[in-house]
């Protein structure tokens, strides 16, 4: 029988910290022996969107449309229609990749909470539960491509093989993705009221980050004359980097007369997948040195 | 009568322990549970920093010898079914060490973890992959699941469709669906309606003789003497006694008389009506 369970059949567990390293790989190794478990959550997660709704599926193509709409709208009123050209396009490059972090963030953040029943009765690796949380975002994000084409289609002039580049962006995000996701898992077993914080904390995020407007508007508006050091904070924030990648390959640029889509800031993207990186076994660390205390806690 | 500190009786020769533990003790930090909020943390940090700690259990030294049936009886609250949760590699100790060889599960509450916008059909397979089963094991013990917990045509509905009666069978077939070599039982005999309880506790009986080894949380006291070899009764977070599972059960109905008396001469003196007190 033992040889066809994925669960180490013997454990020793003695008091005592294993170092950081060690929790980094047994991490990983708990992924990998699992990963048919993070499947199945992540189409039960499919599934469950789809079903009980009218539109079912569909609210993955529509949700994202509809909220640029609202942008649109609001935009071109308060700019006097003076904005930036084919800006429709300008901000779906971004809504798009903040619609998967907002969601994945926000399900991750009660995805341990939510199967506090079955953490109490059986041991499992719960790093499963946030991984899988990120990675369901990715399917959105993957459904989100389809009205991207057929807003593209309005631009024709605007395709180009920079598209191609999307992927790449998208993973250094997911990397990013699931290390926010599982620090904001394990924070919110012991506070549980850091699933409200976040969704105020989110919602501020979006509006500072460089998603409406880009970094240049914000020279432009003469923020960072008085203010020098707001600069380097903006760009510490990993969504202008993600922002400005992301629209680069998809719409262009708007600065200085406007220019059609071209290769993103790849130093920038590199430090931030390595940022990222870092970050990711910061937070597996935390989660592994928390995850003991999960069945105690819930 | 043996107490914990000497060696536990049963022939083990040659037989390797299929549960070691040592000196085992779990601690509960207190400030923290599942009602902290940031507002209130930041208050405490604030003030006073006292300890808030709690050991549930403290300095617990078992074994299991395979093929034995040992049962952990004791009062509420004396730390019987976080001893299975560590045996069951949920909660890891924050004293000592446990040494578990073999696969171990417990039976599941019954429907834990289920999910209601799922099929029965999905809520199968993922059952099985939180428990650790092989795909294809879950597949081919699906059909004799769906007979056991007589779903029919169900099985491709939502579970929320179903009547509390086909939840708690599948939970139950899903439950005792799993192999192991050591098995953790914590009360699960006391669901369900009266036919199904007694199909299940056949299947459960059939599982215990199966398995290599069986601990057992229960306050049947009918069940400890007929079906297991050894007992340890729990008080406190404590061993206080390990042996002959007449003998355990003798002593912890003795403690529950006294505790019985002393609490109906306290509600005595404080007037109350001692019935009351008792009822809780």
């Amino acid at each position: 029988m033992s040889a066809s369970i994925e669960a180490p059949a013997t454990f020793r567990h003695a008091a005592g910290e294993q170092g950081p390293i060690g929790l980094v790989r047994e991490g990983i190794t708990d992924l990998w022996s699992r990963r048919r478990l993070v499947r199945y959550l992540v189409q039960a997660d499919m599934r469950k969107r789809g079903a009980d709704t009218i539109l079912g599926n569909l609210w993955w193509v529509i949700d994202p449309l509809l909220q640029m709409l609202v942008y649109v709208l609001f935009v071109t009123i308060l700019s006097r229609g003076k904005g930036v050209d084919d800006y429709p396009l300008y901000i779906f490059a971004c809504i798009l990749p903040w619609k998967w972090f907002s969601a994945a963030v926000g399900d991750a953040a009660v995805s341990v909470v939510s199967q506090q029943q079955l953490i109490k009765q059986i041991a499992f690796p719960k790093i499963v539960l946030p991984v899988s949380s990120a990675t369901a975002g990715v399917v959105g994000f993957l459904f989100g491509l389809i009205p991207l084409a057929g807003i593209m289609l309005f631009y024709p002039n605007r395709i180009s093989p920079f598209l191609l580049l999307i992927p790449l962006i998208a993973f250094v995000q997911y990397v990013y993705t699931l290390g926010f996701a599982l620090m904001v898992s394990a924070g919110n077993v012991f506070f549980r009221d850091l699933g409200n914080v976040l969704q105020h904390m989110l919602r501020l995020w979006w509006f500072v980050s460089p998603g409406l407007y880009s970094l240049s508007t914000l020279d432009d508006v003469g923020i960072f004359k008085s203010h020098e050091w707001l600069r380097i904070l903006v760009s510490l924030n990993p969504f202008a980097v993600l922002f400005e990648a992301y629209r680069k390959v998809i719409y262009g640029s708007a600065d200085n007369g406007g220019s059609l889509p071209g290769w993103p800031d790849f130093t920038s993207l590199g430090l931030l997948f390595l940022g990222s990186l870092v970050f990711l076994a910061v937070t597996i660390i935390m989660f592994k040195r928390l995850e003991p205390n999960f069945a105690k806690v819930l | 009568m043996r107490f914990a500190n000497e060696p536990p009786p049963i022939h083990r020769t040659g037989n390797p322990d299929a549960i070691r533990v040592q000196d085992m003790g779990v601690r509960y930090d207190l400030r923290f549970n599942r009602k902290t909020k940031i507002r209130t943390s930041i208050g405490q940090m604030l003030g006073r920093g006292a300890a808030h700690q709690f050991w549930a259990l403290k300095d617990v030294s078992m074994r299991l010898v395979q093929g034995e049936s040992l049962a952990v009886i004791g009062p509420n609250g004396a730390g019987k079914s976080t001893l299975l949760q560590v045996l069951a590699g949920i909660i890891r100790p924050s004293a000592g060490f446990i040494e578990v060889r073999g696969h171990v599960s417990g039976l599941l509450t019954l429907g834990a973890g289920f999910d209601v916008d799922l099929t029965g059909r999905d809520n199968i397979l993922l059952g099985g992959a939180f428990l650790g089963l092989d795909d294809a094991v879950t597949r081919r013990l699906l059909p004799s699941i769906v007979e056991y917990a007589e779903l029919g045509e169900f099985i491709d509905a939502p579970l929320k469709t179903y009547s509390s009666g086909m939840r708690a069978r599948l939970g139950f077939a899903i439950a005792t669906s799993v192999d192991p070599d050591i098995l953790l039982l914590d009360e699960v005999l006391a669901t369900g309606d009266a036919a199904f309880r007694e199909k299940s506790k056949a299947r459960v009986i059939e599982i215990v003789k199966a398995a290599k080894g069986v601990v057992l949380v229960t306050h049947d006291m009918n069940w400890v003497t007929e079906y297991c070899n050894r007992a340890i009764l729990l008080e406190r977070g404590r061993v206080i006694l390990e042996g002959e599972p007449a003998d355990v059960v003798a002593l912890h109905q003795e403690h529950m008389a006294e505790a019985h008396a002393a609490q109906t001469q306290m509600a005595e003196k404080a007037g109350i009506d001692p019935r009351i007190v008792l009822r809780r």
